[in-house]
């Protein structure tokens, strides 16, 4: 093609650095690539387009296009939990688009600093999380026994939050020492106004219902106590530190992509359906 | 350290440390794929891959594509199938598709493909 108009092209390079502060806790973009285009407008391929909440950098091509990728990355930023996602060819004019958000990361926030906290702030750090790791005493919250942790903390159990933000993006653990410590961490957590996006406290049934009876006396609405993950993590028969943070790391995943946390070979049946003859 | 963070901080300090590389994105995928949409696969020839697409014969056509678009500057869309006979014993049996978008990371498309 010849003489373009005097535009600034954004290059992956570019994104890349905006994506990384922004994985890094920064304030959210979307970037926009068109990844298709007409054959007379193929020079727009590999254009790209990132949408920051105050501002717009780079172009597709032409104002008609920007704008409407641009809207359209405002409305995926705004839709959900969504990663990426692309746009076929449907308008003619308008290239197909890949987009993708740049989010902060998801926090795990783990209450009490003992055998289950060190494999299960390992395995949240390996699934993306940036973790936070709580306790009262000194000498287990230590930077050596939580290498993996973004944030390690000595806190009151009676009030663990206070210095922590809390918000959609946070999922929080409670496995302190003792059952009083969890439940005067829920409870702190309850009668406050944050919605993590998950809650978790270990427990048997009879210590779990105590709770749950206690804090409903103390006006916790029953259905803020029912989002409650309590007893905490998936039923696969865990016993060990390691086994317990797997387990609980499993509900963690199902709680964000969904899924029956059931075996696949149970839910698929291959063998009865396909393999084992018929009469 | 998230997938996502991995790949675009190798692509930040590629371009910071001057060198040239090729990223791999999933833009598109079908029916049983190992990797979803956003799945980001860098290809450094100094440091070497960093973040997959899924590995397996997928990702060794991605990266033979590379060669081409790093010495041509020309981004690429490739078409994986996985849609192979099932008792072909290939690894290409999952039942779906996925398209991988293969660009040059220090690109700057109109600039580069106009003077060559």
């Amino acid at each position: 093609m010849s003489a373009q108009p005097d535009i600034t092209l954004l290059t992956a390079a570019e994104v890349a650095r905006y994506a990384r502060d922004a994985l890094q806790g920064g304030s959210p973009v979307v970037s926009v690539l068109a990844i298709e285009a007409e054959d007379d407008d193929s020079d727009a391929v590999g254009r790209r387009i990132l949408v920051c909440h105050d501002r717009v950098l780079g172009t597709l091509g032409n104002k008609i296009v920007d704008n409407a990728a641009i809207q359209a990355a405002r409305d995926f930023l705004r839709g959900g939990e969504a990663a990426a996602s692309t746009t076929g060819r449907e308008t003619s004019g308008i290239p197909a688009l890949y987009f993708e958000a740049h989010r902060p990361p998801n926090t795990l926030v783990i209450v009490g600093a003992g055998h289950i906290a060190q494999p299960l702030c390992r395995l949240g750090a390996t699934l993306g999380y940036a973790v936070t790791v709580l306790d009262d005493r000194p000498e287990f919250a230590t930077r050596e026994r939580f290498q993996d942790a973004t944030t390690v903390r000595r806190v009151d159990f009676a009030d663990p939050f206070r210095e922590i933000r809390l918000g959609e993006r946070s999922h929080l653990v409670l496995v302190t020492r003792g059952h009083k410590y969890d439940y005067e961490a829920l409870r702190s957590l309850l009668l406050g106004r944050e919605e993590p996006a998950y809650v978790g406290m270990v427990g048997s049934r009879r210590r779990v219902r105590a709770a749950f009876e206690q804090l409903k006396a103390e006006g916790v609405p029953a259905e803020r106590l029912a989002r409650v993950h309590a007893p905490i993590g998936l039923d696969i028969g865990a016993e060990t530190p390691a086994e317990l943070a797997v387990c609980i790391a499993a509900e963690l995943i199902k709680a964000r992509r969904g899924g029956s946390g059931a075996s696949l070979r149970d839910r698929e049946r291959v063998v009865e359906r396909w393999i084992t003859e018929r009469p | 350290m998230s997938e996502d963070l991995k790949v675009w901080s190798a692509v930040a300090a590629a371009s910071e440390e001057g060198r040239a590389g090729v990223l791999a994105t999933i833009v598109r995928a079908k029916g049983s794929t190992p990797r979803g949409v956003g799945s980001k696969l860098l290809i450094d020839p100094e440091v070497g891959l960093v973040g997959t697409i899924g590995g397996g014969c997928g990702e060794a056509e991605v990266i033979e594509t590379a060669r081409e678009v790093l010495a041509s500057g020309v981004p690429r869309m490739v078409r994986v199938n996985l849609t192979e006979d099932l008792f072909s014993w290939s690894p290409a049996v999952c039942g779906g598709y996925f398209d991988v978008f293969v660009e040059a990371i220090t690109l700057h498309a109109d600039t580069d493909r106009n003077s060559a």
